[in-house]
């Protein structure tokens, strides 16, 4: 591989900052088990599951335990009996149906089997695979993968996008995984390059995580596809890990609004799904775990974890050596666009990124301003719109004139809020916009 | 299991830039004490009393209208002492220790508090406050210069150059700050370490300040003596720190650079063909009134479609 002169970035607008994953980059993935599990039946978008198993049912890890039609299964991920099926606590729905199993006091892990001639399985198959593994996309979205990677008529992609940017300040689970399964990693991305018809493969990683380059060209060389594999260091800068800005850092090919990736030929799929899809390929291993970083000063012992799914908040918390006495805040995914949690009692689910802790130091509560003009968030969204005005519009109640502005556009990236120095809650401002507007065209259908 | 704690829920971002409003608004009066202390220096301890006295008044002005209107008090935010202390630094120093204070208070309750406080106001309200006083009192706002060093009044370059035709003939004390004028203007020299601080720290961009100055230079040519031109009055003072006012300049960069030349250009054409020998401030004025129409021209463009595909 050529070395790269200048690091490739996006063109416009992002942040950079204190991206404090020292707390953990440093820290091999551990596994935790614990002694129950709560599964929601809906984790992902599509249509929620039905529970295939009732109380007190024997259930092994990777069985299935609830169907959905037309979206993807559900799977136990730990063996032991089904305690109970009934409402739960939900990291992002309050509450919803979970099935509850407690784990045999032993822990197993199955034997997955090869496929046998699994490099060489038709599209088709590989597609089924990843569809009863049940995998979503594993970098926040959570769209069913086997959906994703079924391209529509028509739209051909030449580059495969592997993102490993991991650009949210505090979450080095990826990080990690590259540097701890890139072989994984690389053989993922190959198989979704074949059944995508990628000739070209793009692993982006950020300048932070600069020590997984050399392991994964190692890996490269080794497995030595037929498709051509590269590894490309971006800047470190967020919103680097999101879809358009990676494409447009890597590619120079700007996806419009209103279009996806795939209409520029590209396909972006994050590295944890990656390992998921050639887990599914070559041994029908179902998605059974989530890694996620435990990380923030609000925690005792920041580490990286890989859990099986349904692992409660509080379980992981006491894993980590408790809360500082001082937590007044939990955020589920990264702490620019994850969502704080308002309780432990709730699961890991398919889409949990991370969860941050954050001591009442970290977090500001004064209040919000007026705008003073000072422009910074203009120059600091990626789109090119102007939060400042929705946020003006929207404070009295002229939200429906904010189009022009960009309002749909916007993909709540978090960029314009954290330099507003009037600590505008401009993302908050914009939702309610989205939201009239979506009304609205509610009411006029 | 223990007790779960009592979480806070706010929307993302959970992460917050350093900067806020209120350590801008301090950073921008921190950047003026060097400028202040050589004032002090140069014409007096009366200039303390000055620099209380614009504040208090501004001050007061803020505190009563919130205290009115029975909103948040904001006097501690830092931008009601900046109004105050960029008054008093258009003001002659030799005049009457009172009169900042009427002109901090006017120029917080009319330009600022009554278009709704902080954001809204349309023009910059220590040059409504200067601007108020001239109108009130003419004769202490353009006799009570003082000659540096010594307590005695002295016209500035800008009034001799305009009423005799004479030109202040030492271009290192114009720079450096030896000479009569207003207590904030006198040393380019200072200004500009004050603009580097704001320009470290973030706050302000050269688009607008420079434009002014060229703006300036382009019509000063006409006058015979452009480097006089280009280092007296308040034209550093007004670019680094009147123009460069959030509030009431305009957002976008090239709309920037428009208000900053318009700036510079009609401070020129007051001063040269004007009947008042500087021009500086109403030149602010008159572009703050244009602002809110360059905002609404320009916007920043989407990109639909940036590079080639590779
Ligand atoms: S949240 Fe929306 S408006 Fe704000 S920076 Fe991101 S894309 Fe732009
Ligand atoms: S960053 Fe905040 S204060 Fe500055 S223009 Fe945007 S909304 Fe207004």
């Amino acid at each position: 591989m050529d070395m790269q002169d200048e690091l490739s970035t996006f063109s416009r607008g992002g942040i950079v900052t204190d991206d404090r994953k020292t707390l953990t980059s440093g820290k091999p993935i551990e596994r935790f088990v614990p002694k129950e599990v709560v599964i929601p039946l809906i984790q992902h978008l599509g249509n929620p599951c039905r529970a295939t198993v009732a109380r007190k049912a024997k259930v092994t890890r990777g069985d299935r335990i609830g169907n959905a039609i037309g979206g993807v299964p559900i799977h136990a991920s730990v063996s032991g009996v089904v305690k109970r099926v009934a409402l739960q606590p939900h990291p992002t729905l309050v509450e919803a149906e979970a099935v509850v199993i407690e784990t045999a006091s032993e822990l197993q892990e199955p034997v997955w089997e090869e496929v046998s001639n699994w490099e060489e399985l038709s599209k088709e198959k590989m597609l089924e695979q990843i569809a009863d593994a049940g995998i979503v996309g594993l970098g926040g979205a959570t769209f069913p993968t086997h959906r994703k990677l079924n391209l529509p008529e028509g739209i051909k992609v030449d580059t495969l996008i592997l993102n490993g940017a991991e650009c949210e300040p505090y979450l080095t689970s990826d990080h990690r995984l590259l540097l701890e399964q890139a072989k994984d990693v690389v053989w993922g991305a190959v198989l979704i390059a074949k059944i995508v018809g990628a000739q070209r493969i793009l692993i982006g990683i950020e300048e932070n995580k600069i020590d997984a380059a050399e392991i994964l060209n190692k890996a490269i060389a080794k497995i030595n596809p037929s498709q051509k594999v590269f590894v490309v260091i971006c800047k470190t800068r967020y919103p680097q890990g999101s879809e358009k800005q990676l494409v447009e850092a890597l590619t120079y090919r700007a996806v419009p609004s209103g279009k996806l990736p795939m209409h520029v030929g590209v396909l972006v799929q994050n590295v944890a799904t990656a390992v998921a899809c050639y887990s599914a390929i070559r041994y029908r291993k179902p998605l059974l775990d989530r890694m996620i970083t435990v990380t923030g000063r609000g925690i005792m012992e920041p580490k990286n974890l890989i859990v099986p799914i349904g692992t409660l908040v509080q379980d992981i918390v006491d894993f980590c050596g408790g809360l500082h006495p001082r937590t007044v805040k939990v955020i589920s995914g990264g702490p620019m666009m994850g969502k704080a949690l308002g309780r432990l009692d709730c699961p890991v689910i398919k889409g949990t990124g991370g969860l941050i802790f954050l001591t009442v130091e970290e977090v500001r509560r004064e209040h919000y301003g007026p705008c003073i003009s000072c422009g910074r968030c203009l120059d600091a969204c990626p789109l090119g719109l102007e939060p400042n005005q929705i946020s003006i519009y929207t404070e009295a109640g002229r939200q429906l004139e904010t189009e022009s502005f960009g309002t749909k556009e916007c993909f709540e990236c978090g960029c314009c809020a954290f330099v507003c120095p009037a600590m505008r809650p401009l993302v908050q401002f914009i939702q309610v916009a989205k939201q009239s507007f979506m009304t609205r065209e509610v009411m006029h259908v | 299991m223990s007790e779960s704690p009592s979480l806070m829920i706010s929307p993302g971002p959970h992460l917050k830039a350093e900067l806020t409003t209120k350590q801008i608004m301090w950073w921008v009066n921190a950047s003026l004490v060097p400028l202040f202390c050589w004032a002090i220096t140069i014409y007096g301890l009366r200039v303390v009393g000055l620099l209380i006295s614009g504040s208090l008044g501004a001050l007061v002005g803020e505190g009563l209208v919130n205290y009115l209107r029975k909103q948040r008090q904001t006097m501690l935010d830092g931008s009601a002492v900046l109004t105050g202390l960029l008054l008093v630094g258009t003001l002659p120093p030799g005049m009457p220790l009172w009169m900042p204070s009427v002109g901090g208070f006017v120029a917080i309750v009319f330009a600022k508090m009554l278009f709704g406080g902080l954001g809204y106001n349309v023009f910059n309200p220590a040059l409504i406050g200067r601007a108020f006083l001239m109108a009130t009192f003419p004769l202490a706002m353009t006799t009570t210069w003082l000659k540096p060093f010594e307590a005695v009044t002295q016209a500035t370059p800008l009034n001799v150059w305009k009423l005799e035709g004479v030109f202040f003939n030492n271009t290192l004390h114009l720079f450096l700050g030896l000479r009569s004028g207003s207590v904030g203007e006198v040393s380019v020299l200072l200004i500009l370490i004050g603009a580097l601080i704001l320009l470290f720290k973030g706050i302000i961009k050269l688009y607008i300040p420079l434009s002014v100055l060229a703006g300036l230079l382009a019509i000063a040519f006409f006058s015979g003596n452009a480097l006089f031109q280009f280092l007296t009055g308040g034209l550093w003072f007004g670019a680094f720190y009147m123009a460069t006012d959030y509030v009431t300049a305009p957002i976008n960069p090239k709309a920037q650079v428009i208000f900053g030349l318009g700036i510079g250009i009609l401070t020129g054409i007051i001063r040269l063909w004007g009947g008042y020998p500087e021009g500086i401030c109403y030149a602010i004025l008159i572009m703050n009134a244009v602002t809110p129409a360059l905002n609404h021209w320009f916007r920043p463009t989407r990109p639909e479609q940036m590079g080639a595909p590779s």
